[in-house]
């Protein structure tokens, strides 16, 4: 078990194929219909936007509320480029990732001067702009959406159900949570840390504030990018600019917040409750906003760090006492 | 000389709070800085580590480098390390977190290393953990190393700020009223840490404090400010005679015919 333990260390990779290989075998073993395949394909996309959230606002403190927007990039960009070109699923994710990073440099620009709340205004402005871009403009068929995108397929095999589509999603999940997790664990994630504690001081101890900002942004835009272009490929291919308003933004931010602000694994773990939870309360959709809003509240009030933090807290707890025979319970 | 400035000003409006200071300090000395509230020390200490713009005519420089113009960041890959009077801990990091953000201009692999994620990585990473756990154990915090910044006590914190601006191996550290807050039998204790530091390290180190007690005992010169201006500089004893020095502190002082004249009204 130790040697095993360092293995992990040294090589963490090996632990995300191993939950690769887990993760491959749940839908012949636990699934019992396609719409649960669905289901998980949206978790999966749900996380990619969230870990990318995770590094910007939860990591380097930059409260953005503008993320659906770089979502929505990478959707009409992948759309567009079928829909004009015909391209396919391959080319589209590189360059719909491309071109969302250049739309999150714009985003990540005004976080020079703004902080907090002025910023989270900037960014939600740009969100909705963008998505009232694409509504009003015919060259992205405006409210008609984007239809019959199609499922990538390779040697031969299409993915063109949600059961097969599920393979897809879920290694694009794990490659994207994978670096996440290396970006965050070395010494970027710890400059992101620093700059949202206290730029001024980040800056003095030699971290080029607007340097890592940018670079914050350009990640998260990355992410969000991604998602957005397995989403719009995503059975049945259909994308219109109501998906991408203000009401996801708040479900992708409760994500974040519920799982943990700067917590590694909060993103994913955010995604993954708020994912089902919306789904089973989509009897009550009158109410979804209000369960959404409660929960972001609710949470930041009683469980500040999110469920993230209250599981590292409780080892953490542990661990310390072991160590100095003393109680820690602040 | 590894600090000098020359004619460095910067005034807020009107406010003169630097007022053509020229000041040097040569390598491996331990120079206090004292002065009355106000009188331009903290933002001196602004001016020099980048984080104020210095006012056109001013000329500072670092080991060599002219330091007037650049930003913060790149002074700190210099080798200038610094603490805040209001210590500016990351609160919500822990500790071995906030060490290691100090130990940031010395990392020494690559962005794109980091995405991938390379063995070699982690091997580093580690490297730098070990070697700031020996930083936090010679200040006394080792057992509270994951725990979060803001469950310190006020000492602790003080220790904690020393030590994540030690962290990035400075040639010059300046600390902004280290002891500020501290009683007496920790202040000692720090003094120890501090100059224990100094050995180890090899430091060249400029010290504000208001504790007239540790600039005497620890500098071997003292520089004292007053309204901006630099109004006296030598070691400890001559300072402490120093006319204007007594002046900017206490008041002038008074020969007998003056007293009489004062008490008699």
């Amino acid at each position: 078990m130790e040697k095993f333990k360092s293995i992990i260390r040294d090589y963490p990779f090996i632990a995300f194929i191993i939950a690769f290989v887990i993760l491959a075998f749940v839908p012949s073993v636990v699934f019992t219909d396609v719409y649960q395949s669905h289901l998980a394909t949206l978790i999966f996309v749900n996380i990619v936007v969230a870990a990318g959230l995770n590094i910007v606002k939860g990591y380097c403190g930059q409260v953005t509320v503008g993320h659906v927007g770089l979502f929505a990039v990478g959707s009409y960009t992948a759309g567009t480029l079928f829909l004009y070109l015909g391209l396919g699923f391959w080319v589209t994710l590189p360059i719909a990732i491309i071109v969302t990073a250049f739309f999150g440099v714009a985003m990540g620009i005004p976080s020079f001067r703004l902080e907090g709340p002025y910023l989270a205004l900037a960014t939600l402005g740009g969100g909705e702009a963008i998505r009232l871009f694409i509504e009003n403009g015919n060259f992205f068929r405006s409210t008609f959406g984007i239809s019959d995108i199609p499922t990538p397929s390779l040697m031969g095999y299409n993915f063109d159900s949600p059961d097969r589509y599920y393979f897809i999603s879920m290694t694009i999940m794990i490659i994207a949570v994978y670096f996440s997790f290396s970006i965050l664990r070395s010494g970027v994630g710890r400059a992101f840390m620093s700059i949202r504690e206290d730029p001024i001081c980040a800056a003095a101890a030699g971290i080029n504030v607007k340097k890592y900002k940018i670079l914050a942004f350009i990640l998260s835009a990355m992410f969000a990018g991604a998602a957005g272009a397995v989403y719009a490929h995503m059975p049945p291919g259909y994308i219109h600019p109501n998906n991408y308003t203000v009401i996801e933004m708040v479900t992708f931010l409760a994500m974040v917040v519920l799982g943990g602000l700067g917590h590694i694994w909060g993103g994913i773990i955010g995604a993954i409750v708020i994912t089902i939870v919306y789904d089973l309360t989509r009897p009550l959709y009158k109410y979804q906003l209000l369960i959404f809003g409660l929960t972001i509240v609710l949470t930041i009030l009683f469980m500040p760090k999110g469920l993230g933090g209250f599981i590292d807290r409780y080892f953490l707890e542990k661990r310390f006492k072991k160590k100095t025979g003393t109680e820690k319970t602040t | 000389m590894i600090l000098k400035t020359k004619q460095l000003s910067k005034s807020f409006g009107g406010l003169k709070a630097i007022n053509k200071v020229d000041f040097e300090l040569p390598k491996n000395e331990i120079r206090g800085i004292i002065g009355p509230n106000g009188s331009g020390k903290s933002t001196f200490f602004n001016l020099v580590s980048g984080i104020y713009d210095s006012d056109p005519g001013s000329y500072i420089e670092f080991d060599g480098h002219d330091i007037t113009y650049t930003p913060p960041h790149e002074i700190a890959g210099y080798g200038l390390s610094r603490t805040f009077q209001l210590l500016r801990l990351y609160q919500d990091m822990t500790v071995i977190d906030n060490v290691m953000s100090g130990y940031h201009t010395r990392v020494p692999y690559k962005f794109f290393d980091a995405v991938i994620g390379r063995k070699k990585i982690w091997d580093q990473e580690r490297a730098i953990k070990e070697e700031m756990m020996e930083l936090l154990s010679f200040v006394g915090l080792a057992d509270y190393a994951e725990l979060n910044a803001s469950e310190l006590s006020g000492g602790q914190r003080r220790l904690l700020v020393l030590a994540r601006a030690i962290a990035m191996k400075p040639k010059l550290l300046m600390l902004d009223e280290p002891a500020a807050g501290l009683s007496p039998v920790n202040v000692d204790n720090l003094m120890k840490i501090i100059m224990q530091l100094k050995e180890k390290y090899g430091l060249t180190l400029i010290i504000i404090e208001h504790i007239l007690k540790v600039v005497m005992d620890t500098c071997n010169s003292v520089t004292v400010f007053d309204h901006g201006q630099k109004i006296a500089e030598g070691t400890p004893a001559q300072v402490k005679d120093d006319n204007a020095v007594i002046e900017a502190y206490l008041g002038k002082k008074m020969d007998d015919e003056e007293m009489r004249k004062a008490l008699a009204v």
